[in-house]
């Protein structure tokens, strides 16, 4: 049996913490080393050539158009991120208040957005972010936008499932009969009961997006050109030569999407063990 | 360890019988000699739109190339700009040079069986420029009388095609014509259609008849069955007149063209179209796998950089643009070094080609055109397909360091196109399959149909492609070509980049392969041997 609030509960989980630790040296690393070093990743060294294998000047050698692929991987790690924690953030803004809501008033309201989630749902995921990016043109935040607009709906569905639990506590029931207003009810009771398994799930959500994205510039609809997403890196292993003999260009980013997104899943198991009193009372299901 | 122990036990209990059916020797029934059937596997990146060669809203050379297997076409297309005989065993000029006799094979005949005469291919011609006929493509047939700019026949003119006996066929042009020039401009789309089978059909429904799903032609490979955009199976036409196709089946399978290369290396294909093209990145891994890469003899590909003249509309800024790249390094980037870089559209091997022209980069001189023209900084759209996106980024930055802002658009080939057409894009990467003749580029660009460019002025381009078209003296029309060529320097409507030199993976399954040759949308199958 552990001890102990969910945050020392975390801290004591050192999957979790080791995962948390690699996510802020990545986060750390990707906004401070293009500064530090004056990294161009959009600019040809003439002097090194096309695809040159790694070296002292260039570590992770060049690519087709002679830059420089550890400053592309750096770079383009911001943007994976980028998406990754803004889709995440936008897949939360939108699923907790639908959830809440359907969970609150129930009847239509319940009813029409379920009904939503259940269409969105209902569409492979990848072939519709596929065909809105297509729509809305390939962007950063296009694509941030289009990948968090269509992941609430698993937000949605558990901030709904605790808010039915939640809104017939008793003391819900208590405001509710001292005549507070639904919103303020919402707001000051459910809201912080309700929304605890979303921080669990919020992780997995960000490694989706990131592989959402990675997925659309592996398959060319990704970030606009010249900018760099570590998807947008691998995709260079379609081409047979680069594959084959230059593992440098796309192992890089692939390691890097695993590693993220590993620790991702690490820092979400930990959150949710931290979160459910099953996993420290000892009453596990 | 006792459960795993288990675990190993019966899986191998399961595999053993299941090994023991793969090595069973078939012992049981009489023992007959039977011949391989010899199956040449093809591979294409890109589907065809019907098996109707007038019905193909791309007009792709996807669509060709199966066509090219079906039909028969008149001559055969090399890749150094010679024309040899296919359903023509020869041809003549007549008529002061407006006028082209040739003379059939006798021995063509479609797939049926029926002799393939001079009427059908009149009936061919005539069918398609019906003007309620909804023939695609049919402007190829513009050149001849009787026909407005569209191809359509206007009734009031004979049609300039007839038969002059059984196996001689005449066509009769608008202007004089050169019988090679036109086989290099036209043959690909000149097909011969089984017109006995569609007989008493109206021409408005041409298209709907059955027929096309299981189509008749007179070419070196006959129709056996399809799936609808995947594949494509052909058989030996063994009656063909230039000899049968040295294989049983023919199986054009549609796949990623990144899949090509490694399909080859698999043994999945034996060969793919264009003439099993590979890039010179991809070169030593066909080569390390055991495949012979050849080079092409002449340059297959040219490239060019479109220019929207409507929103780049100072001649100045089409020029700083010009300056500002640095062709050699963009070739270089493109190419792996098999390409050369030029300033005009016309072929080295032209005879009437004016000379390279001036190809350096001046990165002064296109800021300077930049300040003349008043270039106020703003951001232009550079459009490319996502295989060029490198070379749209290398562009980008030789634009920036002149002082033009460019931002990339990563679209597909159609887009790019049509974008260019509606004028969305300011520039675009494009390329294309050059031939001999000065006009191949220039001609179908400067057209009031298909103005690409958004020129506002046509008629200087217009007057000097007649120019040229018309005359027949090669000095005369060689000064005309480099007239023409200067207006286009002065003006860039479009900026000329390089020819690109193809490699070719040879297969090793398959002999007698005219790989050059494929470029310009026809294969000699008839040569072709599965070993």
């Amino acid at each position: 049996m552990r001890r102990g609030g969910p945050g020392r509960r975390f801290w004591t989980d050192r999957r979790a913490v080791a995962g948390l630790m690699i996510l802020l040296l990545e986060v750390i690393l990707v906004l401070l080393l293009p500064v530090l070093f004056g990294m161009e990743p959009n600019v040809t060294d003439q002097t090194a050539g096309f695809w040159a294998p790694p070296s002292a000047a260039h570590w992770l050698g060049t690519d087709d158009v002679g830059r420089d692929v550890l400053a592309r991987l750096i770079c383009g790690g911001q943007v994976s991120l980028l998406v990754g924690f803004c889709a995440a953030a936008i897949s939360l803004g939108v699923g907790v208040p639908l959830g809440l809501l359907a969970g609150w008033k129930q009847g239509k309201w319940e009813y029409w957005i379920m009904r939503l989630a259940d269409v969105f749902q209902s569409f492979p995921s990848i072939v519709l972010v596929l065909c809105l990016v297509s729509l809305v043109g390939a962007s950063a935040w296009n694509i941030v936008a289009v990948i968090g607009l269509l992941g609430w709906t698993g937000i949605a569905r558990l901030v709904y499932a605790n808010t039915l639990t939640v809104r017939e506590r008793e003391y819900v029931l208590a405001a509710r009969a001292l005549g507070g207003r639904w919103t303020t009810i919402l707001r000051r009771n459910v809201l912080p009961n309700a929304v605890g398994p979303v921080w669990a799930v919020l992780p997995l959500r960000v490694g989706r997006a990131i592989l959402s994205e990675s997925s659309l510039s592996f398959l060319g609809v990704g970030i606009r050109t010249p900018q760099a997403s570590w998807g947008s890196l691998i995709q260079y292993a379609t081409n047979t030569a680069v594959f084959v003999g230059r593992p440098w260009i796309w192992v890089p980013p692939a390691v890097c999407i695993v590693v993220t997104v590993v620790s991702l899943q690490w820092v979400g198991d930990g959150l949710r063990n931290a979160l459910d009193p099953r996993f420290y009372t000892g009453n596990k299901a | 360890m006792k459960k795993q122990s288990a675990a190993l036990l019966l899986m191998l209990a399961l595999a053993l019988p299941l090994g023991g059916c793969a090595s069973q020797p078939a012992e049981e029934g009489p023992k007959e000699e039977v011949t391989a059937e010899r199956v040449v596997q093809y591979g294409l990146s890109n589907p065809w739109d019907s098996l109707m060669p007038y019905n193909s809203p791309s007009g792709s050379n996807y669509s060709r190339i199966i066509y090219d297997k079906i039909y028969d076409r008149l001559a055969y297309v090399h890749a150094d700009g010679t024309v040899t005989a296919r359903a023509a065993q020869s041809w003549e000029s007549v008529e002061d040079g407006c006028g082209i006799v040739f003379h059939l094979n006798p021995d063509c005949a479609f797939h049926d069986g029926t002799p393939v005469t001079a009427e059908h291919w009149v009936e061919t011609i005539a069918l398609l420029t019906d003007e309620n006929c909804p023939a695609l493509g049919r402007s190829a047939f513009s050149v001849l009388t009787g026909t407005d700019e569209n191809g359509v026949a206007t009734g009031t003119e004979e049609l300039g095609v007839k038969a002059v006996d059984e196996h001689t066929l005449q066509f009769t042009f608008k202007t004089p014509t050169i019988p090679e020039e036109f086989l290099l401009d036209k043959n690909r789309e000149y097909y011969v259609l089984p017109t006995h089978l569609l007989e008493g059909v109206d021409p408005a429904e041409l298209m709907e008849q059955d027929l096309w799903a299981a189509p008749v032609g007179s070419g070196p490979c006959e129709f056996v069955s399809e799936v609808t955009g995947n594949s494509l199976t052909l058989k030996a036409n063994e009656d063909y007149q230039l000899g049968a196709p040295g294989f049983d089946t023919l199986v054009i399978t549609v796949m990623d063209k990144s899949s090509l290369l490694t399909a080859l290396i698999a043994g999945d294909l034996d060969y793919y179209a264009f003439g099993g093209s590979v890039s010179a990145d991809n070169a030593p891994t066909a080569t390390e796998a055991g495949f012979t890469v050849s080079k092409s003899e002449a340059p297959n590909t040219f490239y060019e950089l479109m220019l929207n003249c409507q929103t780049l509309s100072d001649a100045r800024i089409r020029r700083a643009v010009e300056y500002a790249l640095d062709k050699e390094l963009l070739c270089e980037q493109s190419t792996g070094g098999y390409g050369e870089v030029t300033s005009t559209s016309i072929l080295p091997t032209c005879e009437s080609y004016p000379g390279p022209g001036e190809t350096t980069r001046n990165v002064e001189l296109s800021m300077d055109l930049l300040e003349e023209a008043g270039y106020d900084g703003e951001t232009y759209t550079l459009a490319c397909t996502s295989n060029r996106s490198g070379l749209a980024a290398l562009m980008q930055q030789q634009l920036a360091e002149a002082g033009i802002q460019t931002t990339i658009e990563t679209v597909d080939s159609a887009t790019l196109f049509s974008g260019m057409s509606d004028g969305l894009y300011d520039m675009a990467i494009a390329s294309h399959t050059p031939s001999a003749l000065p006009l191949w580029f220039v001609e179908s660009r400067f057209s009031a149909e298909n103005n690409i460019f958004h020129v506002d002025d046509l008629s200087p381009y217009l007057t000097g492609i007649d120019a040229i078209r018309t005359e027949t003296d090669q000095e005369a029309r060689k000064a005309l070509v480099a007239q023409l060529d200067g207006l286009l320097a002065e003006e860039r409507p479009f900026i000329p980049l390089w020819f690109g030199t193809a490699l070719h993976v040879e297969s090793n399954t398959v002999t007698g392969i005219d790989y050059d040759a494929s470029s310009f949308s026809n294969e000699n199958v008839w040569e072709w041997e599965k070993q």
